[in-house]
């Protein structure tokens, strides 16, 4: 603490800030899930209808249940995109002499580009006619019969709309990854390597677990940024054909903006935080205790 | 035949060794030449779209439509940019997405500064509780501020206003620029702060003396981090706006799909390179610190 301080002084600095962030977070917080009690479109007046909601959305909402299955597959390719793909090139990184800054930077170039920008570039991928990306390579290397328009493919479009957003941000993890990779002490690495360690063994016994408190952390931001996937698939879907890409956040968004209904809206996103705030607990739960035994 | 042979001739005994010595000499670089191949492939996957992307917006739009999609353009046009500045207000949308990240920005990093020393430097008996409840902004997604938001913007007449996406995105930013601010604020020595109290300074001139000057470097960090969401925010401006004249790059764009869904693809992607252009130079320019930048972000975290 500084000696000369005052209370108004704390209070300064602190105040403006801890406003803002309790107008644009806390608060709104608060209110979804006070909203979540009632019923109401925005225009009449609210209706107190108590768990209501809650109930409807875990017993009578096959929509909910869809998006949510939906969901959960969506954050698993993305998780596989981003943390497998960032493992595999952050560790191929480590062994190249040059290029490596170049690598990185053009490794995180699609970070960089708006999600709708995205959104248009994969929609052309996908496409049939005139024949986008994908189809030609797969005609190319003699998987034509693979051939299809991945969108509006019922078994094909959750996956279709989820490689975009795994696609946009490996660069973004393998970075973190990277850079707890060459942390890693040279004796370390030196002295199993003298002891005839392999690769593999040199990753699993040695590397990983020295970076294992980065890759927690780097789970953790990949889950909840999975979680709240919402871009790519609303603008490239809208969650269609059918309920197929719907996801909690496409749902809840048609739910709150195109059928108006407040409370239902805020029921679904109260889920979503509590979704995530159990995400997390697993994660911290399954990955701190691996590393204790 | 081979199982009797082998040991009956003394001299493989002298042999085996030389291949030993080769396989293990040509094993790291087998493996070295396929892990450059790999990276390669997948280098070629991150970037080709993006290459892709700007020969298309170079197209005529016939090439486009007939031809094979991984060919050169048969011949370039810059027609596509010419139909890309008639359909949309690019100009406006790139101004808007300017003075949208600059006002973010400006909140993010001076009150995660000022939030910082606040609970870091001076203290205070709830600074451990106030810093939990900013980490609750980390965890959360933005989704769910979306309609309380849009309830509360109506009520008091924000709706449709550049504030309307400065608050929550500068809001939902906010933890993260404190954390860094933080994290930075323990390696000040204590002594430099006692000195100048001694010297009689008080909490606010040592903030703007001491404090603020020494952060620079972090402050380049948090607004690079940050400028990337903010330019590109999607979900704040398509609920929030719906002028054109208050339009983002990302609402902009969406202009570009025509009645029943049709889009001139061409011009789309021509717009797209244009708007992506003022990030990406930035990011070519600066990657050294925004590189650091995202990877302390994280690792600190």
């Amino acid at each position: 603490m500084l000696p000369n301080r005052s209370r108004t002084s704390v209070l300064v600095f602190l105040l403006p800030p801890l406003l803002l962030y309790c107008a644009a977070v806390l608060f709104p917080i608060l209110q979804s899930l006070f909203l979540s009690f009632f019923s109401w479109n925005g225009i009449s007046d609210m209706e107190f209808v108590g768990l209501d909601n809650y109930v409807r959305m875990l017993t009578a909402d096959d929509i909910f249940w869809r998006s949510f299955f939906n969901a959960l597959l969506y954050l698993a390719i993305c998780l596989v995109l981003q943390l497998g793909g960032a493992l595999a090139v952050a560790s191929l990184l480590t062994s190249l002499r040059r290029g490596r800054e170049l690598i990185k930077t053009l490794y995180l170039l699609p970070a960089v580009i708006s999600t709708v920008a995205i959104a248009f570039l994969f929609v052309r991928i996908y496409s049939i006619d005139p024949v986008g990306l994908l189809n030609q390579l797969l005609h190319w290397i003699g998987l034509g019969s693979f051939e299809r328009a991945w969108l509006s493919d019922v078994n094909t479009v959750l996956a279709a709309v989820s490689a975009p957003e795994g696609w946009r941000f490996t660069g973004l993890y393998m970075l973190i990854i990277y850079a707890a990779l060459i942390a890693v002490p040279k004796e370390l690495e030196e002295a199993a390597v003298l002891d005839g360690a392999s690769k593999w063994t040199l990753f699993t016994k040695i590397r990983f677990p020295y970076i294992r408190p980065v890759w927690i952390t780097t789970t953790i931001m990949a889950t909840t940024y999975g979680l709240r996937g919402f871009d790519i698939p609303y603008l490239m879907t809208n969650g269609g054909p059918g309920q197929s890409s719907e996801l909690l956040t496409t749902y809840m968004y048609k739910t709150a903006f195109t059928s108006t209904d407040f409370g239902y809206a805020s029921t679904i996103s109260v889920f979503i935080v509590i979704e995530c705030l159990v995400a997390v607990g697993l994660i911290l739960f399954m990955l701190k205790r691996k590393a204790d035994s | 035949m081979i199982t009797q042979t082998a040991p009956a001739t003394p001299p493989t005994a002298v042999v085996p060794p030389k291949p030993a010595i080769t396989r293990r000499r040509r094993k790291p670089s087998l493996y070295r030449t396929l892990s450059r191949v790999l990276i390669m492939l997948i280098v070629i996957v991150q970037v080709y779209p993006l290459a892709w992307l700007f020969l298309t917006s170079l197209r005529t739009e016939h090439d486009f439509a007939t031809g094979d999609p991984f060919a050169l353009p048969s011949s370039l046009t810059w027609e596509n940019y010419a139909r890309a500045f008639e359909t949309g207000d690019l100009g406006r949308n790139i101004l808007n997405s300017f003075i949208v990240t600059m006002g973010a920005n400006v909140l993010i990093v001076l009150f995660g500064m000022m939030a910082a020393y606040a609970i870091q430097v001076l203290g205070f008996r709830l600074s451990k509780f106030v810093r939990g409840l900013f980490l609750i902004g980390i965890i959360v997604p933005v989704q769910i501020a979306l309609v309380p938001l849009f309830i509360d913007y109506s009520t008091v007449n924000l709706l449709d206003t550049y504030q309307s996406m400065i608050i929550p995105l500068a809001g939902f930013a906010l933890p993260m620029s404190i954390y860094l601010f933080s994290s930075f604020f323990e390696y000040i020595p204590r002594e430099t702060y006692e000195a100048a109290s001694l010297d009689g300074a008080g909490p606010y001139r040592i903030f703007g003396l001491i404090t603020l000057p020494l952060s620079l470097n972090t402050v380049v960090t948090v607004v690079l981090v940050n400028s990337i969401f903010i330019w590109n925010d999607f979900i704040f401006a398509n609920t929030f706006v719906l002028s054109e004249d208050l339009k983002t790059i990302p609402l902009g764009l969406q202009n570009y799909i025509g009645a029943m869904g049709k889009v001139d693809w061409t011009a789309t992607f021509a717009a797209v390179c244009v708007t992506i252009t003022p990030l990406l130079l930035v990011f070519l320019v600066l990657n050294k610190a925004m590189i650091q930048g995202l990877e302390s972000g994280a690792t600190k975290g």
